[in-house]
């Protein structure tokens, strides 16, 4: 075991040497200029040069690459080029915004999802079924930004009980927690239904029922115990995408998170916070995955590691 | 729509400033000063949701509209210049240029920093030589033809610079004027700024918020007229307008033409505007076939009808160019509107030997409200005369580098006239050297006016202008400006005093909320 989660780190490292080298290279190579992008458009020539000089950016490009990853291991991701400050601090300071909305919409995709899938297998070809089907269908088929906006009319501008948009506060989270929790939503709630139909159509179900256990017990020990581990791997790929910040929701509700932040970061061309946002999450999608592999020896005693 | 500028109200401050203003006499107005005064009705909180996210708290180290707004609050500049473009004291109480390279400023007396350090010749000749020195400062290169920075006495500042810069003061509206005590030390200074401005910095969060309470001790008798003023950046512009309809934001920016009615008919909510300081321009070209030839450029200015554009697309949100320059600014002039002729376009083109070759006309991608329904417009009617138009939306950095290597035929943009003044638009566009990487335009007789249009002078500089601009306009039509922009807000209608400024900023000083 110690041995396997031992190889699984050495590759994560390699992964993120990968990454970063693409990351860079790409960044690089890609058409536009970060001191012309920081500069107003009619800035001369010599002042662009200037620019690029101060911002290291005249230099070869394997020369900027070793720069970059000495300070890399020195915990220094370079100066955003844009918020002239520390890129790592500028990532930092959006970080926490999106661990609350990832945490808001985690809560939700498994404590609605997950019973809704539930509900629907167990109560199959029911009027809870068609129900809780028609529920994930919208959620899954209605556009985020546009679910968001219309959110926004009803909630906040006609009836003002929650905030537009920003963070100060839990009120601030409903809104976009919604928003972005409604496709992987109702994605668990289909992957879990189907999962526990497939499961309670089996011989040991019957085996369970036939000797007397109480429904209840069936459903939940055994049938979802086989059910739940394709939802857990879907689960665990959702926080990492969740992570790396939700673009639309993040603009739609003004919301300080890391998404906007590399959007921008890539149109304005601020290779440092690219970078620095991607590296770190290549870093979390690599754990989450790891950490989501090891939960399943514990959801099921026939996968062992090592 | 198109409200004329000088029609709009005048502002208290900007009748004081005008009264008092360049005669440098506002002081000896006691009275009028002391009834606009009365700081204990200062009160309530207003909060302004502005389209770009300010970065920086530096005010030399960016040229973004919103922070330059955000910063005014906070920072004075020496000279502030009203919605009608005319120049007036701030920091300065007059100035004077005693010949084409020297500047001489007066400085106000009895002005303090938020820490309670004075106000005086130090922090100009500390602030000009940081930002013409220190070459990282995105407003570095404006102020490289600076040359002496000297103090003349505690109250006064001499400036020369290598060649004549009658731009200088309008360039100052945008910088302001830091403690001289932040030198050396500016990167802490910057973590907690303090200026001499109505308004004190009390929170920021980098690219989100900034939260201003006001300062007491402002020079100004009676501003600021709120206690405090939260600047949100919101780029979302359904975002800004869902927040202002909601009673979150008391103030909108960029507003697009067609949210207009919404926000109208949205109750507690005002929509205000005013031309802008901004010109479309779409440039063509000029060092490639076919669009070096003047006959093709002639042929599609007078294949685009601009009225229909603006009628149905602006939903009259614009106002059809006469000029390069747009109105208030020295050299504005009337040339008259471009006809929409397209039978002697026909003519033209068939004149310069145009056999449908397909032009590339390149966007930046959605930088302009509009553009791409306003281009394809213009290739409908270009369509209609026989010229082939290939649009190209491309992200922002790649359409400028595909600008910078020349390879497009007509490129959309725009240019806003900060700060309020025509110098820089035409020293980048229209000389050889800053125009060899953008719309290659070469004419020494234009580049000896730009010359000698940069004199402090304001006559020499209308007549040079005007001189400079007949030629683009009549005889080489290097660029198609098709309309002026209209400048649009969203405002609560409990705030009083407001202006819907031509220059883009959201100025919150004067205003005050009932």
């Amino acid at each position: 075991m110690s041995q396997y989660v031992a190889r699984r780190l050495w590759h994560a490292a390699l992964t993120l040497v990968g990454v970063s080298i693409l990351v860079f290279v790409v960044l690089r190579v890609m058409p536009g200029d970060p001191a012309k992008m920081l500069l107003p458009e009619g800035a001369p020539q010599s002042a662009v040069e200037e620019l690029d000089r101060q911002l290291g950016l005249h230099r070869p490009l394997a020369a900027q690459y070793l720069i970059f990853l000495h300070s890399v291991f020195r915990g220094d991701f370079g100066q955003s080029f844009q918020y002239r400050a520390p890129a790592a601090r500028v990532v930092l300071d959006r970080v926490s915004a999106t661990i609350d909305l990832t945490i808001a919409a985690m809560l939700l995709i498994i404590g609605v999802g997950v019973p809704i899938g539930l509900m629907a297998a167990v109560r199959h070809r029911t009027p809870y079924d068609y129900a809780g089907m028609v529920v994930a269908v919208l959620g899954q088929s209605l556009p985020n930004f546009w679910l968001g906006i219309m959110l926004i009319l009803l909630f906040g501008v006609t009836m003002r009980w929650l905030p537009t948009s920003g963070f100060e506060g839990w009120r601030y989270l409903v809104l976009p927690s919604l928003t972005l929790a409604a496709y992987p939503t109702a994605f668990i709630a289909r992957l879990t239904r189907s999962g526990m139909l497939e499961v309670l159509d089996q011989d040991f179900i019957r085996t369970a029922r036939s000797k007397g256990l109480p429904g209840t017990t069936t459903v939940l020990r055994h049938a979802l115990k086989n059910a739940i581990i394709p939802v857990l791997t879907v689960i665990g790929l959702q926080i990492g995408t969740l992570l790396s910040g939700a673009v639309i929701t993040e603009s739609v509700f003004a919301w300080p998170g890391i998404g906007k932040l590399i959007v921008d970061a890539i149109f304005s061309r601020d290779f440092p916070v690219v970078q620095t946002v991607l590296i770190l999450s290549a870093a979390t999608f690599v754990l989450v995955n790891l950490l989501a592999d090891l939960l399943y020896t514990l959801v099921d005693p026939r996968i062992r590691y090592g | 729509m198109n409200t004329p500028k000088r029609a709009q109200r005048l502002s208290r401050r900007q009748f004081l400033a005008t009264s008092g203003g360049l005669l440098g006499t506002a002081l000896s107005l006691p009275s009028l000063a002391a009834v606009a005064g009365g700081a204990a009705s200062r009160s309530g909180q207003i909060v302004a949701a502005v389209s770009e996210r300010a970065l920086t708290l530096d005010p030399a180290d960016h040229y973004s509209i919103s922070t330059t707004s955000m910063l005014r609050h906070v920072f004075d500049p020496l000279i502030d210049v009203t919605n009608d473009s005319r120049f007036v004291p701030a920091l300065a109480e007059s100035w004077e240029a005693q010949n084409d390279t020297t500047w001489r400023f007066t400085l106000r007396k009895g002005v303090t920093f938020h820490d309670g350090s004075p106000f005086n010749a130090d922090s100009v000749v500390y602030t000009l030589r940081r930002v013409r020195d220190d070459s990282r400062l995105i407003k570095s290169f404006v102020y490289q033809d600076l040359d002496a920075i000297e103090p003349d006495g505690e109250h006064a500042v001499t400036v020369t610079s290598k060649r004549p810069f009658g731009s200088l003061p309008s360039h100052l509206t945008m910088l302001g004027i830091l403690p001289a005590g932040a030198a050396g030390k500016e990167e802490s200074f910057f973590q907690k700024p303090i200026g001499t401005g109505p308004f004190r910095l009390t929170e920021w969060t980098r690219g989100e918020k900034a939260e201003l309470s006001a300062n007491p001790d402002y020079w100004k008798p009676g501003v600021p007229k709120a206690e405090k003023v939260i600047f949100r950046f919101v780029p979302e512009v359904s975002t800004r307008a869902a927040g202002l309809r909601a009673g979150e934001f008391q103030v909108i920016d960029r507003v697009p033409p067609d949210m207009v009615q919404t926000l109208r008919a949205s109750p507690g909510v005002r929509v205000m505007s005013g031309l802008g300081l901004e010109v479309q321009q779409w440039l063509f070209q000029l060092a490639k076939d076919p669009d070096k030839d003047l006959r093709l450029r002639q042929a599609i200015s007078l294949g685009i009808d601009r009225d229909a554009i603006i009628k149905d697309l602006l939903l009259g949100f614009a106002r059809p160019a006469v000029c390069p320059i747009p109105p208030g600014l020295v050299g504005h002039t009337d040339l008259g509107v471009k006809p929409h002729d397209p039978d002697r376009a026909r003519a033209l083109l068939k004149e310069a030997g145009y056999r449908g070759e397909p032009l590339d006309f390149v966007l930046m991608k959605d930088l302009y409200p509009k553009q791409l329904e306003v281009t394809q417009a213009v290739q409908a009617m270009l369509g209609e005369i026989g010229v082939v138009i290939n649009i190209k939306n491309m992200e922002i950095a790649t359409a400028r580098e595909m600008r910078s290597a020349g390879r497009y035929d007509m490129f959309y943009s725009g240019w806003a006239h900060l700060p309020h003044d025509p110098d820089w638009y035409f020293g980048q566009w229209f000389t050889k050297s800053g125009a060899a990487r953008l719309n290659r335009y070469n004419n020494p007789t234009v580049e000896q006016l730009i010359q000698e249009a940069r004199v402090p002078d304001p006559k020499v500089r209308q007549r040079k202008y005007e001189d400079l601009q007949r030629i683009l306009w009549n005889a080489e039509e290097p660029t198609i400006w098709p309309y002026y922009t209209v400048a649009i807000y969203g405002v609560r209608s409990n705030i009083r005093n407001y202006q819907a400024r031509s220059d883009y900023y959201v100025l919150l000083s004067d205003v005050s909320t009932g």
